[in-house]
């Protein structure tokens, strides 16, 4: 697992302790029963803690997987952002 | 604290027993996600020993949930009101009108609903404290005036919501957060996130959730007050060397700029006046510093400190002196000194007192200092105790003193016209009883502490018992002093709690009081829950002696047991008019 991807595991973990850390990869908003909308909303502000990033809103619709929310801050690190992703 | 710490800490917490849980019930308007992360870690960090959860009420009925306070099964109530509790439309996500024709309806509205809640929060159960934070979010933009100038309607909303905390306030087990404080913390332009507020119902920016968190918290779960402080004298009581200038020449004045002084002074006294213990250790001469003492613009009167120590011998054993008069652990202590070299002389010497360097050369770190304090010694409310304390240490020095110099302790306890008054009323409301149980670590069967729930619980079980003791002698009153709780089955008391306080030893007072509980409930034995504690030494020797054995843990000690190990008591018993009701109508017909 790449370093990105090792600290939005930490992040899951966190928020989703309940969640065995070998199916975090795979992870999505339709698979994980405790990933509703206020979970959401919890799991963008830990990835905030961690990355040292702001999340818009706007974007959280479309960060429903783990996959994507890793994509998202690999997006972010290239383009320059704070500590691995778009502010 | 970060939303990922918050989170951290309450798993680490999820191990703990259920029934070791504290349930708090936190009541807002809005999606309380963030703020009861925050507050649930918050309480979680004040409450090592527990498992606190924090449930929520329904989402946008604030009053409706604090009408159901009844019907729940909770220990502490926390209510972060905002505007839209008050009327929706003084919120962002109602749609309904701002205009000057709304905004005396909306000021009607907002006038019923807090009265609606006041009376809810007075009719909730007893025992559950409710902390409460006031509005801490703008108000929309909807009044006439621009942004810089106070409507008049803003006004009428801000006396309304003041109406409202000082009506709640007369409840007892009602706190309020410090709006000017959490300001400080939480400064204004940093609250309200207005996109979140619309996109999710979150109106407050993460930092200004842990902040409110933090500021509720200590409310429901406070830190023991600090019992007293010893202070310095040169160049922290007063300005200058008061050996070197004389007594006339030290100052504390405006005129001297050492007003600072002078603030300690009038902040000393008043902790005094509080129940604060306040004694005296400088380096000096005695005769010197008397006479600064004397002076008619001294702003502390020599009459609340006690005791002095002033001589030139090292602080530390002054401090080992006043810990013992006082009776008191270093742990509750606070020693003020301008010299570090003191101070850390002080410190190596009594670990875990408070040391806090007195700013004699800069005057503008006297401000936080002076804050610092208040928060150290700062309680909730003040008790009858509390006025009397000092004054009951001080005669309990001359009693201690008259018993050593006398022909022997028992022809002194013979003379000293006590008096012990029971109480076994278990609906007793004073919360002095509570506080007693709470704050006392020496005399103590187990360290246990409680909330006022689970203590309004203990109190409502089948054939609960509840002793409180006041204590008089020709030396003074000592007030509140001890506490029993136990539970009858049969012929056996069962003892689960039982304080006293350090400034009742030596009177056999807990001797009077096993008596009074063998002779009140007729059993034949009791069963003492002790557990050792790191302080409890003084209980422990005291149930060793009854039962003339070690006890490491639950003891029995039956009543013939008693009477036989029980010394001659020389108490006059009086028992209050309630207790004696409430023994009259617990009676079988």
């Amino acid at each position: 697992m790449d370093p990105i991807a090792t600290r939005l595991s930490n992040c899951f973990q966190t928020v989703f302790p309940n969640l065995p850390e070998r199916e975090i990869p795979a992870a999505r908003q339709s698979s994980v029963a405790a990933w509703d909308s206020t979970a959401a909303i919890m799991l963008v502000n830990v990835i905030e803690d961690e990355f040292g990033i702001q999340v818009d809103f706007d974007r959280l619709a479309e960060l429903d997987s783990f996959e994507s929310i890793c994509q998202y801050l690999k997006e972010g690190q290239a383009a320059g952002g704070a500590d691995g992703s778009a502010a | 604290m970060k939303i990922t710490e918050a989170l951290k800490i309450l798993q680490a917490a999820t191990s703990r027993p259920a029934d070791l849980t504290y349930q708090v019930l936190l009541i807002c308007g809005f999606t309380p996600l963030h703020l009861g992360t925050f507050l649930a870690a918050h309480l979680q960090q004040r409450l090592a020993d527990r498992k606190v959860s924090v449930s929520t009420g329904l989402y946008g009925n604030v009053a409706g949930t604090l009408e159901s306070l009844k019907e729940v099964q909770i220990q502490a109530v926390a209510l972060a009101l905002e505007w839209q509790d008050l009327d929706p439309r003084l919120g962002f996500r109602s749609a309904g009108e701002w205009g000057p024709s709304a905004l005396a309806d909306i000021l009607n509205v907002a006038r019923t609903m807090l009265d609606r809640m006041a009376a809810a929060i007075g009719n909730a159960p007893a025992g559950v404290p409710v902390a409460c934070s006031l509005p801490t979010l703008p108000l929309p933009p909807m009044f006439h005036t621009p942004g810089w100038q106070m409507a008049e309607a803003e006004l009428e909303l801000e006396r309304v919501l003041l109406e409202f905390a000082a009506q709640c306030s007369r409840r007892q087990g009602f706190s309020l957060v410090n709006r000017q404080r959490l300001a400080e913390e939480s400064p204004a332009a940093a609250r309200f996130d207005f996109k979140s507020d619309l996109a999710t119902g979150l109106p407050y920016t993460v930092p200004h959730a842990d902040r409110v968190g933090a500021a509720i918290a200590p409310l429901l779960a406070p830190a023991a007050a600090k019992k007293g402080l010893i202070t310095d004298l040169d160049d922290t009581l007063w300005h200058g060397l008061v050996g070197e200038i004389g007594p006339e020449n030290v100052t504390w004045d405006l005129a001297s700029h050492h007003h600072l002084h002078g603030l300690y002074q009038k902040l000393l006294a008043a902790f005094s006046e509080e129940g604060v213990l306040v004694g005296i250790a400088s380096k000096n001469d005695p005769a010197i510093a008397g006479q600064a003492f004397a002076r008619p613009d001294m702003l502390l009167p020599m009459e609340r400190v006690f005791p002095v120590e002033v001589h030139w011998s090292a602080k530390s054993g002054s401090v080992e002196r006043i810990l013992r008069t006082w009776n008191i652990g270093a742990e509750s202590v606070v020693f003020v000194d301008d010299s570090p070299m003191e101070l850390a002389e002080v410190a190596a010497a009594h670990p875990g007192i408070e040391c806090i360097p007195f700013p004699a050369d800069d005057s503008a770190a006297g401000y936080p200092l002076l804050r610092r304090l208040r928060d150290l010694f700062g309680k909730p409310r003040l008790a009858g105790e509390d006025a009397i304390r000092l004054e009951s240490i001080r005669q309990g020095a001359a009693f201690q003193n008259v018993a050593h110099e006398g022909a022997s302790a028992e022809a002194f306890l013979r003379q000293a016209e006590a008096t012990i008054t029971l109480d076994f009323d278990p609906t007793s409301s004073d919360p002095r009883t509570l506080e007693l149980v709470n704050k006392t670590n020496q005399f103590n069967l187990n360290g246990v502490r409680y909330t006022e729930a689970e203590w309004s619980g203990r109190l409502a079980r089948p054939g609960a018992l509840l002793l409180a003791a006041s204590y008089r002698d020709k030396f003074g009153p000592l007030g509140k002093i001890a506490v029993i709780e136990g539970q009858q089955e049969s012929g056996t008391l069962r003892i689960g709690t039982w304080v006293m306080s350090c400034r009742a030893f030596a009177r056999r007072i807990e001797h009077q009081c096993l008596k009074a509980l063998f002779e009140r409930s007729g059993a034949g034995k009791m069963v003492f829950d002790f557990v050792p504690t790191a302080k409890n030494g003084p209980l422990r020797e005291f149930l060793e002696s009854m039962a003339g054995a070690i006890v490491d843990g639950p003891v029995e000690l039956a009543r013939a047991r008693f009477e036989a190990a029980c010394p001659p008591l020389y108490h006059g018993i009086e028992e209050t008019q309630t207790s004696r009701e409430t023994w009259t109508q617990s009676q079988p017909a």
